[in-house]
């Protein structure tokens, strides 16, 4: 008996758990349905039919999509425009992600100790993150403007000569770039910071008793310590710098604006063949390289901090 | 405790079940509370348009056409050209257009082909072939022997400012009638500063950016010259027109009067702006830059005489570049689209327009000597001169293509200092571009040769 009355509510224990799970997984399941359905109808489904369009002609317009196999991805070859975007998008990431991860490290090192006034400078550095894109770009074209921008008012007053920042095709990528690291800075910095301060204080403290220097202590215990958040940084940064968009449309708008040519970036060629141009087909096609191209550059960085930590 | 916990989840679900439900009949229900639909017999016209400048047109002949049509509501919606192009290109398609919207022929074309426009019903025909527009104009409307939607507004007859005061400071007498007489007013109505910085030019061309415009003015400069951007066949075929002496010319000009000349700098302040705010002597633009003026300077002394002649002898050229205005062919209001778009696009409404935008009417019924007498700078785009030859815009839908291709050509080929002096690169630049001209015609299946 004892055997039994023991054996029954263990075979109920075994039996109520699994079903419970079960009940419980469906739950999950079910709550999550809508955002799943949502996520794939908005992101998975659109990357999946721009894969497919990309083997397609078709003019947004009209009802004829003809499956054209790799034609696009061959023309794409031999299009000096895609080349040329891609040259400068890896010129303007490349610029964009280490200045900005460079800047921003340091900085966080120095907001990160009792410094007076460290919540003020924060709020300096994040205000344009979270001021939107359009209007900044709009403010730093006049920033920029050769003869009213408060840049050139600048170098004038350390008697340099004016720059055209916008107009030279030499120059206006780098314009895009001081301006883009100067928007992406407060968002690194923020994630440094908080790295910078999960790291417990005994390990530091541990650290100058061995009598290491302020140098040794960053170099030895810090950095190692917020790898974790040095790859998130550079990859979201690589992505997001690949995806630079809005800055290069606002300024080579109008007259006294970049040479289109100078800051042509793959996801402005893309928007033109796509939306203005009406390649739909053919901008896929550059979108799936894009793709890529990204995935490539986020697959490298795992592998290289990944690396090292191993 | 067991219970609780058993009963718990099954609590949830079923509160998650019922949240779910609530969630669908509320969204049920906010579908029945969404805005009221009009009372029967009324009817609202949805218009689109890439001019905001055009709003308060619109919105002032719905008022006006409100008080006979009392069921007819027309709402306008506008942003910029580009986005409205895209809006249109999505909405059009999917039946979720507008009723109502203007639009160039870039679109327009792919409209037509993809059975997305119906051909204009028989009282609108008799509208447009009635005289009130000229048979060119009436042309540009026309696609294979049908035509679709009406004129709205003359885009372009671009023509010269130039500013009087400065001309009258410079000793000029007259604005010039040759491009060698415009280059040297230029020269003498540019102004540097001490370092030699450039604080004024002589003309304002388009330099820099970026799209088709910058092609649309170089335009302006090649088919005085005697070239034009894309011939038509016989057969109906395209091909460049520029790679020959016309089109070196036209690049010559250009960076001849960056580099040589030094009338103009993509550093300085441009277009109608610049214009408007004294800081160039003489600009290619159209009517609409009177509106601004108006609204920005308008105590400034100015004049509009046609692009000159290329040399003493040649022919006055002026772009042509009729703006239609379209009912949407799956619109439902079909009926009531028409009839507010011949409303809209008649003589009364034509003043209107110019009157309130500086758009030009393409009528030519129109009576404009009261607008004259208080804007005579309109004289040269409401009646042109009688000896100007006029050009038309190429109706197919890679034209924008060519043009925005070609400009990222030009900008660069502008002030490349390897160009100054040297004709023989120069025809090599004209060469690349005018092979990717027939490159983009070749892709859309419209190059030919015969």
């Amino acid at each position: 008996m004892p055997a039994q009355s023991m054996a029954a509510p263990r075979g109920r224990v075994s039996v109520w758990p699994a079903r419970r799970r079960r009940h419980t997984l469906l739950f999950c399941y079910l709550a999550l349905a809508p955002v799943l359905a949502l996520f794939a109808y908005i992101r998975a489904f659109p990357i999946a039919w721009s894969v497919i369009l990309s083997f397609h002609r078709w003019d947004l317009i009209g009802a004829s999509k003809p499956f054209v196999g790799f034609a696009n991805y061959v023309r794409l070859a031999g299009d000096g425009n895609f080349w040329l975007a891609v040259k400068n998008t890896t010129i303007y990431s490349l610029a964009t992600v280490i200045a900005s991860t460079l800047l921003a490290l340091p900085l966080a090192v120095f907001l990160s100790g009792k410094t007076r006034l460290a919540a003020l400078y924060q709020t300096i550095y994040f205000l344009p993150v979270i001021t939107p894109m359009v209007p900044m770009a709009i403010a730093w074209k006049w920033i920029y403007d050769y003869n009213y921008g408060i840049l050139n008012y600048a170098l004038s007053l350390a008697r340099l000569p004016s720059v055209a920042w916008l107009t030279d095709e030499k120059v206006a990528l780098w314009a895009l770039i001081i301006m883009s690291v100067w928007k992406v800075l407060g968002y690194n910095l923020i994630l440094f910071l908080v790295g910078i301060r999960n790291i417990p204080d005994v390990y530091l403290e541990a650290a100058s008793l061995d009598g290491a220097t302020p140098w040794q202590r960053f170099r030895r215990v810090t950095f190692p310590l917020l790898r974790p958040i040095v790859l998130y940084v550079l990859v979201t940064a690589t992505i997001n710098s690949y995806n630079v968009f809005t800055q290069v449309y606002v300024m080579t708008l109008g007259s006294q604006a970049a040479p289109g040519h100078a800051v042509r970036v793959l996801v402005f060629d893309i928007y033109q063949n796509a939306f203005q141009y009406f390649h739909m087909g053919y901008a896929s096609a550059e979108a799936v390289i894009l793709t890529l191209i990204v995935l490539g550059f986020t697959l490298v960085q795992f592998g290289l901090v990944r690396g090292e930590e191993a | 405790m067991r219970t609780v916990r058993k009963g718990g989840p099954r609590i949830e679900r079923r509160t998650f079940l019922k949240l779910a439900a609530g969630a669908g009949v509320a969204a049920a229900g906010g579908v029945g509370l969404a805005p009221a639909r009009p009372a029967a017999g009324a009817t609202t016209l949805a218009v689109w348009t890439g001019f905001p400048e055009l709003v308060p047109f619109y919105k002032a002949v719905a008022d006006a056409y409100g008080k006979t049509h009392a069921g007819v509501t027309v709402t306008v919606f506008s942003s910029s050209l580009r986005e409205i192009e895209q809006k249109l290109s999505t909405a059009v398609p999917t039946g979720t257009g507008p009723d109502i919207y203007d639009i160039g022929t870039n679109i327009s074309i792919k409209f037509i082909e993809g059975g997305l426009l119906d051909p204009n019903p028989p009282d609108v025909e008799r509208t447009l072939t009635s005289g009130a527009w000229h048979a060119s104009v009436v042309d540009f409307f026309g696609i294979g022997g049908k035509h679709y939607g009406l004129p709205l507004m003359e885009g372009s007859h671009a023509s010269m400012f130039y500013n009087k005061a400065m001309f009258r400071e410079a000793g000029i007498a007259k604005p010039p009638s040759t491009f060698p007489e415009l280059t040297a007013a230029a020269r003498k109505l540019v102004r540097f500063d001490a370092s030699g910085k450039m604080t004024r030019s002589g003309i304002s061309m388009r330099l820099s950016g970026q799209g088709s415009g910058i092609g649309e003015k170089f335009r302006f400069v090649l088919e005085p010259a005697g070239g034009s951007l894309v011939v038509r066949t016989p057969s109906g075929k395209w091909h460049n027109g520029y790679d020959n002496d016309a089109g070196r010319a036209a690049l010559q000009f250009y960076v001849d009067a960056v580099q040589k000349d030094k009338i103009d700098d993509p550093k300085v302040p441009h277009d109608a702006d610049a214009f408007a705010a004294g800081n160039t002597a003489m600009l290619f633009r159209e009517a609409w830059v009177i509106g601004e003026i108006q609204q920005k300077n308008p105590k400034l002394e100015y004049g509009v005489a046609p692009i000159p002649r290329w040399k003493a002898g040649g022919p006055y050229k002026m772009l042509v570049q009729p703006w239609g205005i379209y009912v949407n062919g799956k619109s439902g209001n079909k009926r009531a689209a028409w009839e507010f778009l011949t409303f809209l696009t008649n003589r009364e409404n034509a003043v209107r327009l110019t009157t309130m935008t500086g758009w030009v009417s393409e009528r030519q019924d129109v009576d404009w000597k009261p607008l004259l007498k208080d804007i005579p700078q309109f004289a040269v785009f409401v009646s042109p001169p009688k000896d100007v030859v006029f050009y038309v815009e190429p109706i197919f839908s890679v034209f924008d293509e060519v043009e925005s291709k070609l400009a990222d050509r030009l900008v660069p080929a502008y002030v490349d200092p390897s160009l100054n002096n040297a004709p023989d690169k120069v025809a090599q630049r004209i060469r690349e571009m005018a092979a990717e001209t027939d490159e983009i015609l070749k892709g859309a299946g419209l190059y030919g040769m015969t």
